[in-house]
């Protein structure tokens, strides 16, 4: 054991011997990664839109209960308001061709109105919450809101239906209490828990952030893990085979099992660690998105229990052992480094393809998945944050990789031993 | 101390790269392996230092066998070859103490023999640079330092000078003859005439993977009879390359 732990130690001193090894292989994959699930809306949003800015939401009549509202809530701060009276707007729509220009850009137009031009829209509804407390059982409103987009841009599509789901309808929710009068006290709740208990706020976050963590983390975890193996793999493999140096350490009073145990030990730490500092970068994001973009791949809230946290955790060093036996039979099953760094190369264009399928799929995975090797790592791990985990895939996801990687590094060492 | 007895080596079904080889060196000698590219030395040395096994035959070191002696084999022996390039990013500061912890060398013993080994090759002013800093004669000394740290009773030298300029090489061949007077047993190849006839007390002459000629630099010149020692080689090897 004490010769595997110097190995070891020879391992992770190598690697922080140069700041720039250090930093290409713990921060600058998860920084490279982080930063492109930031900048890929900002592609969509381009892409659909032809800029790179957000427009604001451009609201026609605002009524005084809506800015109040605005101003007072934080999650109504996740757009950007310009308010335009009727006059204003009908310039704009006179002109159709910078209309539709505009919305095109990705402009969303909320109008509110009354039913009469010369009502507001506040007194309308506070009529009929006034028709309601006299018991008039036919009380009718004919306030309304429109919010207008272009529906082929997905980017507008996405944030009118945000706007419509995180603003206008928690809007409309609070016009009992701020214009119902009476009815207010009699018909309506005097506490609301959201308002006061930060918990119970957060988990409200947390169903629609994980939701999306479960499409975009499991992915991102599983391209970092393998990055990082099949990097430290080549070189603390096939580079030091290519070097002549493998020989040295070979012809060293000290066995090939324990030789190799060290350095697959080295490999299990160092990835292990390099991807929860990945996971620690993706929640920091998340918890630092608070403008909530509609097309953001990290929305705020992200959050994980703690049994969750270790299901995950604990599913990474078992598939990084599966990963590195995978690459450690690669490198020895073939002699060239060019052919070794390509055919290792090859299962990243894999696991982009699984990030993708994951992103976009929408069914749940079947159980022939649990038993596909490395695959159910991200099943596993994106149904933890869907707070959707079994026992049984648990187990069978950690034993059935971990048996895998002991038979091929088995079968491997046997064969290299035997040359 | 080494002994090989009709060791053969095949790599595939239809092609022998080693044929029969049968040799022994004793402790206080030099034993070289003279012969062209492809020749089957560095196969040779490989199997001699246990980096690949003989298809058939046995090699013992000091009497023990790589089968079941591995590891005491592994202390007994010190192998370098030109081809081996250290970690870029280590010193050999801290090469040395790697390796010193692999080998158990007590750490009260490990100053004096460093300084012994670097002042010897002058490695102690670039002790705490990085390897890819150094040039290419520096990283060989600090190569054989590390592959002698250990003070090996066997030595087994992969074309040593190969790559070198005179001045290392001068270094390299001298401290091969004072591991010699202090009674190691020396084995190494080599397809320089002039490293084999100033050095080895014993030449095997090898062509196409057998020992055609063996013996003392005059045994070779009196044998092929002709004047030189390289006149005696390409003698042998006309005489005996068949492929």
């Amino acid at each position: 054991m004490r010769k595997i732990l110097t190995f070891f130690n020879w391992e992770i001193g190598k690697l922080f011997s140069s700041w720039r090894r250090t930093f290409t292989l713990f921060l600058l994959p998860a920084v490279f990664l982080v930063g492109m699930l930031n900048v890929f809306p900002l592609l969509i949003n381009y892409m659909s839109t032809g800029t790179l800015t957000k427009k604001p939401v451009t609201v026609v009549n605002a009524p005084e209960s809506f800015i109040n509202y605005v101003n007072e809530t934080t999650d109504a701060r996740a757009f950007t308001y310009e308010y335009k009276s009727f006059d204003e707007f009908s310039e704009l729509a006179d002109d159709k061709n910078e209309y539709r220009k505009q919305l095109r850009k990705g402009m969303i137009i909320c109008v509110f109105f009354s039913g009469e031009f010369d009502r507001s829209f506040d007194d309308e509804v506070r009529s009929y919450y006034e028709e309601v407390i006299n018991e008039n059982t036919e009380a009718y409103s004919r306030a309304q809101i429109y919010v207008a987009y272009d529906e082929n841009s997905l980017t507008a599509y996405a944030r009118a239906v945000q706007f419509n789901e995180g603003v206008l309808e928690k809007y409309q929710n609070t016009l009992i209490d701020t214009l119902g009068g009476e009815y207010a006290v009699i018909g309506s709740s005097l506490f609301e828990t959201d308002k006061f208990n930060p918990v119970t706020k957060f988990e409200d976050y947390r169903t629609v952030a994980n939701n999306q963590a479960s499409r975009v983390v499991s992915g991102v975890l599983m391209i970092m893990m393998y990055y990082s193996t099949y990097s430290l793999v080549i070189d603390m493999f096939a580079s030091e085979r290519d070097r002549g140096f493998m020989d040295k350490l070979i012809l060293t009073p000290v066995s090939r099992k324990k030789i190799y145990a060290g350095k697959i030990l080295a490999i299990n730490a160092i990835v292990t660690f390099s991807t929860l500092a990945t996971m620690l970068l993706l929640f920091l994001s998340s918890w630092l998105n608070r403008n909530n973009d509609a097309m953001s791949l990290l929305p705020f809230g992200m959050l994980l229990t703690p049994g969750e946290l270790a299901i995950v955790v604990f599913s990474i060093p078992i598939t990084v052992l599966l990963m590195t036996a995978a690459c450690i039979s690669t490198v020895f099953a073939l002699k060239n480094i060019q052919d070794i760094t390509i055919n290792l190369q090859l299962p990243l264009i894999y696991f982009l393809g699984d990030f993708f399928l994951q992103m976009f799929r929408g069914t749940r995975p079947t159980t022939l998945e649990y038993f596909i090797p490395v695959h159910n790592t991200l099943q596993l791990i994106s149904e933890s944050f869907m707070a959707q985990d079994k026992a049984w895939h648990v187990i069978l996801v950690y034993m059935l990789n971990a048996g895998l990687a002991i038979a091929i590094f088995a079968y491997t060492f046997r064969k290299e031993e035997s040359k | 101390m080494i002994q090989l007895t009709d060791v053969h080596k095949s790599y595939t079904k239809d092609h022998e790269t080693i044929k029969g080889v049968s040799f022994e060196v004793h402790e206080g000698e030099i034993f070289g392996l003279l012969g062209p590219n492809g020749a089957g030395k560095t196969t040779l040395m490989q199997m001699i230092a246990t980096l690949m096994k003989p298809t058939s035959g046995s090699i013992l070191i000091d009497g023990l066998s790589a089968d079941k002696n591995l590891l005491d084999i592994h202390r007994k022996i010190g192998f370098l070859t030109n081809e081996i390039k250290l970690d870029p990013m280590s010193t050999p500061n801290v090469l040395f103490d790697f390796f010193a912890k692999l080998y158990d060398i007590p750490k009260e013993e490990l100053r004096d023999r460093r300084d012994e080994s670097f002042a010897r090759f002058g490695i102690s002013p670039f002790a705490n640079k990085r390897i890819n800093e150094l040039s290419t004669g520096m990283k060989q000394k600090i190569s054989i330092a590390i592959s002698l740290i250990h003070k090996p009773p066997v030595i087994i030298f992969d074309e040593p000078t190969n790559g070198l300029d005179i001045l290392t090489s001068k270094q390299v061949t001298d401290y091969l003859k004072e591991l010699r007077n202090q009674g190691h047993a020396i084995i190494l190849s080599t397809h320089i005439f002039s490293v084999a006839e100033e050095l080895c007390d014993d030449i095997a002459v090898l062509i196409d993977g057998s020992i055609v000629a063996q013996g003392s630099v005059e045994q070779l010149i009196a044998q092929a009879q002709v004047n030189t020692f390289e006149e005696a080689f390409f003698k042998i090897y006309v005489e005996n390359h068949k492929e």
